[in-house]
């Protein structure tokens, strides 16, 4: 599958020829960083003295840059694909090779983050256990009640949070039996064939 | 309580919560039981006391009166559908209302402390003979009592407050192909729902989780060993 690029694109990403290698592989190193953590414009303003040349084509060449890598690395595409959605835009081989050198090499990375930005429920991080007995309560002495107390860890988009629940011994074995149930199915023949099947 | 336990300690019940060295101090001299301890601590007001005075009395309560009295006491606390009507019998119409309500309200009172202390038959025979019952009627409400100690322990223990509980777990396994900003994922992930419920707030709210396959072994893994725990802590 070749890459799309839009005219609007294509100018943005012909100013990288105008540089050298070094040059752009800071680019690319500027482009993940941006993805990791957000775009920061003074670093435009202090590349963009030192190349002399105005703020907003530095930008325009690293967003052109990023999106490149993004729009590859989302749709996973091989290495020859790359290389021809990139001949297209008339660059030396020099240029050609260092670009999909940092595809390859930030490919991985890249995808973890378009992950995150997917519709997301809170997923699972740890949980703590704690066994418990009653023994009583305000409206009854002598009691001998057990239960096991969870400390859930959840992560989602970054925010860490807890919640703590409670179980008797019944429910627990119960759980452990269901879910296990749920991790057989991944050893099914039909979960097996599936998995086989759809690449 | 006007005799308490031989020999009467100057200190009346209620100081008990606020003189605790003394209340074990009395416990070691007298080598009292647990059950007898829970006598101890048992507070009765006075219009309990008063109440059961008057359902001793036969001028007051025939026999068959109070044995109506003591089961609509039980029925109201233990009967899911009980309602005023509870006193509305022909054998009780000839008793003033108010007098019969304040009994049932003492009858009442005293079964959920008792019950809340597990009293033994002992402690009770105590308390009503010194609200001057007669043998027979105590013999009726300790049997009355004994028919319905198990319904009344369970309703004891089911109040009061805990942390939400979790009742059942639910779980879909998914196969991800892709999302609109990743393309070709191809991994299976797992979508846990569980239930729970918030004693107090009669809410069932749910907590779902995604998780992968190792996180998923993981969890299992950790509530297997909450639960071989358990076993091994009820075999000590």
């Amino acid at each position: 599958m070749l890459l799309d690029l839009s005219e609007e694109h294509k100018e943005h990403l012909a100013f990288l020829p105008r540089v050298d290698g070094a040059v752009v592989a800071e680019f690319g190193r500027i482009a993940v960083e941006s993805l990791r953590r957000g775009s920061n414009p003074k670093i435009y303003d202090g590349a963009a003295r030192k190349l002399n040349v105005s703020s907003d084509t530095v930008q325009h060449g690293v967003e052109g840059l990023t999106y490149l890598l993004t729009e590859s690395s989302k749709l996973m595409i091989s290495e020859l694909d790359f290389q021809d959605s990139v001949f297209v835009l008339g660059f030396s081989e020099e240029l050609n090779k260092l670009l999909l050198q940092l595809y390859l090499d930030n490919r991985k990375e890249i995808r973890t983050i378009l992950n995150e930005l997917a519709p997301d429920l809170p997923t699972y991080h740890s949980l703590e256990w704690r066994l418990d007995v009653q023994l009583a309560s305000r409206s009854l002495r002598q009691q001998i009640k057990p239960a096991v107390t969870f400390k859930l860890h959840l992560n989602h988009n970054g925010d860490h949070s807890t919640k703590v629940l409670q179980t008797d011994p019944a429910t627990l074995l119960h759980l452990v039996q269901q879910l296990e149930q749920a991790l057989e199915e991944m050893k099914t023949n039909h979960c097996r064939r599936v998995v086989r099947n759809i690449k | 309580m006007a005799r308490a336990l031989p020999p009467p300690p100057p200190p009346p019940p209620r100081a008990a919560c606020a003189r605790p060295q003394q209340l074990s101090a009395r416990r070691v001299s007298r080598g009292a039981r647990v059950e007898g301890h829970g006598a101890l601590t048992m507070e009765l007001s006075e219009s309990v006391q008063r109440g059961f005075q008057t359902l001793a009395d036969p001028g007051s309560f025939d026999s068959n009166a109070f044995a109506l009295l003591l089961r609509a006491a039980f029925q109201s606390l233990l009967d899911a559908q009980a309602d005023e009507a509870v006193l509305d019998h022909p054998d009780l119409k000839h008793i003033d209302p108010v007098v019969l309500k304040y009994c049932h309200a003492a009858a009442a009172t005293y079964i959920l402390e008792a019950g809340k202390h597990r009293a033994d038959k002992s402690t009770l025979s105590t308390f009503l003979e010194d609200c001057k019952f007669d043998r027979e009627r105590i013999e009726l409400f300790c049997t009355e009592y004994q028919n319905n100690k198990n319904s009344l322990e369970s309703l004891l223990e089911s109040i009061g407050r805990s942390l939400p509980h979790i009742t059942d777990v639910s779980w879909r396994l998914e196969y991800q192909i892709k999302t609109n900003q990743l393309h070709k994922m191809y991994r299976p992930a797992y979508l846990v729902t569980l239930n729970v419920e918030n004693t107090d707030s009669q809410s069932y709210p749910e907590i779902s989780f995604s998780c992968n396959m190792e996180q998923l072994q993981d969890l299992v893994g950790k509530l297997k060993d909450a639960s071989k725990s358990l076993e091994r802590a009820t075999q000590l």
